[in-house]
C-alpha cells in the first residue's frame, strides 16, 4: 500500500459522498427541490469537501513528515555503540539504512544496518496503514455531519463558496510564501558568505579569483571575492544589448504604430514577438557559432584583434533577444496616446515626424523608458547565452571586444561540478545572485513605478 | 495658377473657401453627396443637421484632415482663395497651417501652456527669437480671453485646466499660427453651460478676423454665433441661407422640422 492508494481512497470517498448527499437532499423533499434553500449539486459539494479536504490534509502531513518521524524512531532504537561510532556522519549512517530500505541489500553487510532498515521499512507501513485509518475516520465523520446537516433552510451553496475562497487565498499565500522562501534562503546563505568574506571585498573589490582550499591541508589561493569584474562585465554586455534593442525596438514600434498599415502590422508583430519565443540556448549558439567567429574573422580584416569569446557576439545577439521587450511595451506605450494628440498636432500643420517627435513620443516617454528598463533588467539576468558566448575569465575592461565574464556565468560555475557546500566558494553564488536580484528588482520598481504614474495621466 | 470660382450668390463678397460638388465616401458608405458651399472671410458659418449627415466629414475636408483616414476618398473641389486644396501641388502642411481646426473634445497637449502656444509657431519657424515667440504667445491668449487667468502659470500643465479652459487654449493654439479659416467641430459639446458661453462670445470676438466655420447639435448656438447657416441630411446639403431666415422663414419643410425638433 501506497500514498497514492490512500489518495485514491479519499477521492473516491469524496466521489461518494457527493453523489450520496445529493441523493438524501433530493429524498428530503421528495423531488421538490424549490424547497431547499441551495440546489442539490450544492448540498453535494459541500458533503465531498467536508468528507475529503481533512483527510488530504492529513495525508499532506504523512507525506511530508512521515520519512522523518520513522527515521527519529530507527535511531533511537539503533544500538548506542553504533550510534557513538558514527556520530559524526549520522546522516550518512541514516542514508545507508534508507538506501537498503528502498533499494534491497544487494551489497550492504553490516548486520545493524540490514535489520534497522527491516524495521524502517515494517515502521513506515504502520504509518502508511495509520494514515489511511485515520483518513477514512474523519471522512466518515465528516460523511455523518454532512448528512446530519442536509435541511430546507441548511445555506449549503453559501458554505461551499466560503471554502472556495479559502482555497483560492491558500494558493496565492503558498505562491507568495514560497517566494519570500526563495529571498529569504539567499539573504540567509549570503550572510553566512559575508561571515567569511568581508562585504566591503564583495562590493569593491576588483579582483574575482573564488579558488579556495577545500580541505584545511590543501595548499591553495587564498581565493579573492570582489564582484566588480562580474557587474563591470555583466553591464558591458547589457549596454551592447541595449545599443541594438533600443534603436531598434523603439524604431519598430514606431514604424509599426504610426506608418504600417493593419495588414503590415497583424503580420509583422506576432512575428516580432516569435523572437521572444525562441529558447535562448538557441541564441546562445548562435552567438558562439555564427556571431563570435564572424566578428572575429571581420575584425582582423581591419586589424583588429577580436577575442573569439567577445562581449560584443554575446551583447549583439543578447540584444537581438530583447528586442521584443523592447518593442512590444513601447509599441502599447505609444498606442495608449490618445489619437487627438496626434490630430491637434497634424491640424497645426505639423508633419508626421514633427508629430511623433514632439508630441507622441513625449507623451509615451515614461512608457518607453520603462520597457527599456524591464529590457536592460531581462538582460542583465540572462544566462544561457552568455555561458555559452561570453568568457570565464573576470576581466574589468569597457573593451567589448575582449572577452569577459558575468554575474551568471560565475553562478554557473560555481556550482556545476562537486562542490563543498560550507566553502567561501560556494556560498559566494549566493551573494551573487542576492546582489543580482537587487539589481533587477531596482529596475523592475523604477519601470513599474513610471508606468503606473503614466497611467494616471490618461485614464 | 488661380482657377476663377464663380460665387455661389452673385450679391456677395468674394468667397475665402468654395466647395464645389463634393463627394465624400468611407468604403462603401457614401457620407457626403455633391455639396456646394461658399465660405466667407467676415463671416461664421454653421453646418447644423442630424448625427450622421456628413457635416463633420465635410468640415474635415477642408484641411485635409480626412487623409489620415485610410479608405476615405474625396471627390470634387475645395478652394482656398481659388486654388484647390486637393490639387498634387498643394503641401498638405502650409495648407493646415491656413485652415486651423479646433476639435469636439479638448486636446491639448501633455505639455506647459506656453509650449502648447508656442508648439505651431516653433515649428513654422515663425518666431526668430524668444521675445518674438513670447508675445505670440500672450497674443494668441490674449485673443482667446485666456490670458488673465493664466499668465501667473504659463509653465503650468495644459491638461490641468478646468475642460473649457482647455477648449479656449486649443483655440489659442490655433490662432498662433495666424490661420486664414478656423475649423470648429462641435467645440462646445464636453463643456458646461458657462464654459460654452465663454466659447460662445470668443468665436462672436474672432469672427470678423477669420472665416469661421462651426459644425454644432445645438441649433440655440447656430443661432447665437453664426452668420450663414447650412442644414445638412443623409449627406446632402437641403438649405443654405442667412442664420436669421433658416431660423424664422425656412424654405424647406426638411430645414423646419429639424430645428423645431421634429427630426434628428
Amino acid at each position: 500500500m501506497t500514498n497514492a492508494t490512500i489518495f485514491v481512497v479519499i477521492a473516491l470517498l469524496g466521489l461518494f459522498a457527493f453523489v450520496a448527499v445529493r441523493q438524501r437532499s433530493v429524498a428530503l423533499v421528495s423531488g421538490a427541490t424549490d424547497q431547499l434553500h441551495s440546489l442539490p449539486r450544492y448540498h453535494g459539494y459541500y458533503a465531498a469537501v467536508v468528507v475529503s479536504l481533512p483527510s488530504l490534509l492529513v495525508l499532506l502531513l504523512w507525506v511530508t513528515t512521515g520519512k522523518l518521524i520513522v527515521e527519529n524512531l530507527i535511531l533511537s532504537g539503533l544500538p548506542q555503540e553504533t550510534v557513538a561510532a558514527n556520530a559524526e556522519r549520522i546522516d550518512l549512517l541514516i542514508n545507508r539504512i534508507r538506501l537498503v530500505a528502498e533499494n534491497g541489500s544487494a551489497i550492504e553487510t553490516d548486520e545493524t544496518i540490514l535489520s534497522a532498515a527491516t524495521r524502517f521499512n515494517s515502521l513506515y507501513q504502520q504509518g502508511v496503514a495509520a494514515t489511511l485509518a485515520l483518513a477514512v475516520g474523519i471522512a466518515a465523520a465528516g460523511y455523518f455531519y454532512a448528512t446530519n446537516k442536509v435541511g430546507r433552510k441548511f445555506r449549503a451553496r453559501a458554505r461551499y463558496e466560503q471554502v472556495l475562497l479559502v482555497l483560492l487565498a491558500v494558493s496565492s499565500f503558498v505562491a507568495i510564501g514560497i517566494t519570500i522562501g526563495i529571498v529569504a534562503s539567499l539573504i540567509f546563505e549570503s550572510l553566512r558568505f559575508f561571515q567569511q568574506v568581508p562585504i566591503a571585498e564583495f562590493v569593491f573589490g576588483l579582483k574575482w579569483s573564488p579558488q579556495t582550499a577545500l580541505r584545511v591541508d590543501q595548499i591553495a589561493a587564498e581565493g579573492s571575492f570582489g564582484a566588480v569584474p562580474l557587474f563591470a562585465g555583466t553591464f558591458l554586455i547589457s549596454f551592447v544589448a541595449m545599443c541594438v534593442a533600443g534603436p531598434i525596438g523603439l524604431l519598430s514600434a514606431i514604424y509599426l504604430t504610426q506608418y504600417a498599415g493593419p495588414a503590415l502590422r497583424g503580420f509583422a508583430k506576432p512575428l516580432l514577438e516569435i523572437l521572444a519565443g525562441i529558447p535562448t540556448v538557441v541564441y546562445g549558439f548562435f552567438a558562439a557559432l555564427t556571431v563570435a567567429p564572424m566578428l572575429r574573422n571581420h575584425g582582423a580584416v581591419f586589424g583588429l584583434d577580436v577575442a573569439s569569446e567577445s562581449a560584443l557576439a554575446a551583447g549583439l545577439v543578447m540584444g537581438i533577444m530583447i528586442i521584443p521587450f523592447v518593442s512590444s511595451l513601447s509599441d502599447d506605450a505609444i498606442t495608449a496616446v490618445p489619437d487627438s494628440m496626434k490630430q491637434g498636432s497634424l491640424a497645426l500643420g505639423a508633419t508626421p515626424a514633427e508629430t511623433i517627435a514632439r508630441v507622441i513620443i513625449p507623451a509615451a516617454l515614461p512608457g518607453i523608458i520603462s520597457s527599456f528598463l524591464l529590457a536592460i533588467s531581462r538582460a542583465v539576468g540572462e544566462t544561457m547565452i552568455v555561458v555559452m558566448a561570453a568568457g570565464m575569465r573576470p576581466n574589468l575592461t569597457a573593451n567589448p571586444l575582449e572577452a569577459v565574464t558575468t554575474v551568471t556565468v560565475q553562478i554557473v560555475a560555481l556550482l556545476t561540478g562537486d562542490q563543498e557546500f560550507n566553502s567561501a566558494k560556494t556560498l559566494s553564488a549566493f551573494a551573487l545572485g542576492l546582489a543580482l536580484f537587487l539589481t533587477t528588482l531596482v529596475f523592475n520598481i523604477f519601470a513599474l513605478r513610471l508606468v503606473r504614474r503614466y497611467r494616471q495621466v490618461y485614464e | 495658377m488661380n482657377a476663377v470660382v464663380e460665387p455661389l450668390m452673385a450679391t456677395e463678397s468674394k468667397p475665402k473657401m468654395s466647395i464645389r460638388d463634393v463627394h465624400v465616401r468611407y468604403g462603401d458608405v457614401h457620407a457626403v453627396k455633391g455639396i456646394n458651399l461658399d465660405l466667407y472671410s467676415d463671416k461664421v458659418t454653421a453646418l447644423i443637421g442630424p448625427s450622421g449627415c456628413g457635416k463633420s466629414t465635410l468640415l474635415r475636408c477642408l484641411n485635409r484632415m480626412n487623409d489620415t483616414i485610410s479608405d476615405c476618398e474625396v471627390r470634387g473641389q475645395i478652394y482656398l482663395d481659388g486654388k484647390d486644396v486637393y490639387a498634387s501641388d498643394i503641401d498638405v502642411v502650409q495648407l493646415r497651417a491656413r485652415v486651423g481646426m479646433v476639435f469636439q473634445k479638448p486636446n491639448p497637449f501633455p505639455k506647459s501652456i506656453y509650449d502648447n502656444v508656442a508648439y505651431g509657431p516653433r515649428i513654422h519657424g515663425l518666431a526668430t527669437d524668444r521675445d518674438a515667440l513670447d508675445e505670440i504667445v500672450e497674443a494668441s491668449l490674449e485673443k482667446a480671453g485666456l490670458w488673465h487667468e493664466v499668465k501667473d502659470r504659463l509653465d503650468h500643465l495644459g491638461t490641468a485646466l478646468s475642460g473649457g479652459q482647455q477648449q479656449r487654449l486649443c483655440i489659442a493654439r490655433a490662432i498662433a499660427v495666424n490661420p486664414e479659416v478656423i475649423l470648429m467641430d462641435e467645440p462646445c459639446s464636453s463643456l458646461d453651460p458657462i464654459a460654452t458661453a465663454k466659447v460662445e462670445a470668443l468665436i462672436d470676438e474672432l469672427s470678423g478676423r477669420y472665416a469661421i466655420v462651426i459644425v454644432t447639435h445645438s441649433m440655440q448656438q447656430a443661432a447665437r454665433v453664426s452668420q450663414k447657416t447650412v442644414f445638412f441630411h443623409l449627406g446632402e446639403m437641403i438649405e443654405y441661407g442667412d442664420t436669421t431666415q433658416i431660423f424664422t422663414a425656412p424654405q424647406q419643410e426638411q430645414t423646419r422640422d429639424y430645428i423645431t425638433g421634429r427630426i434628428g
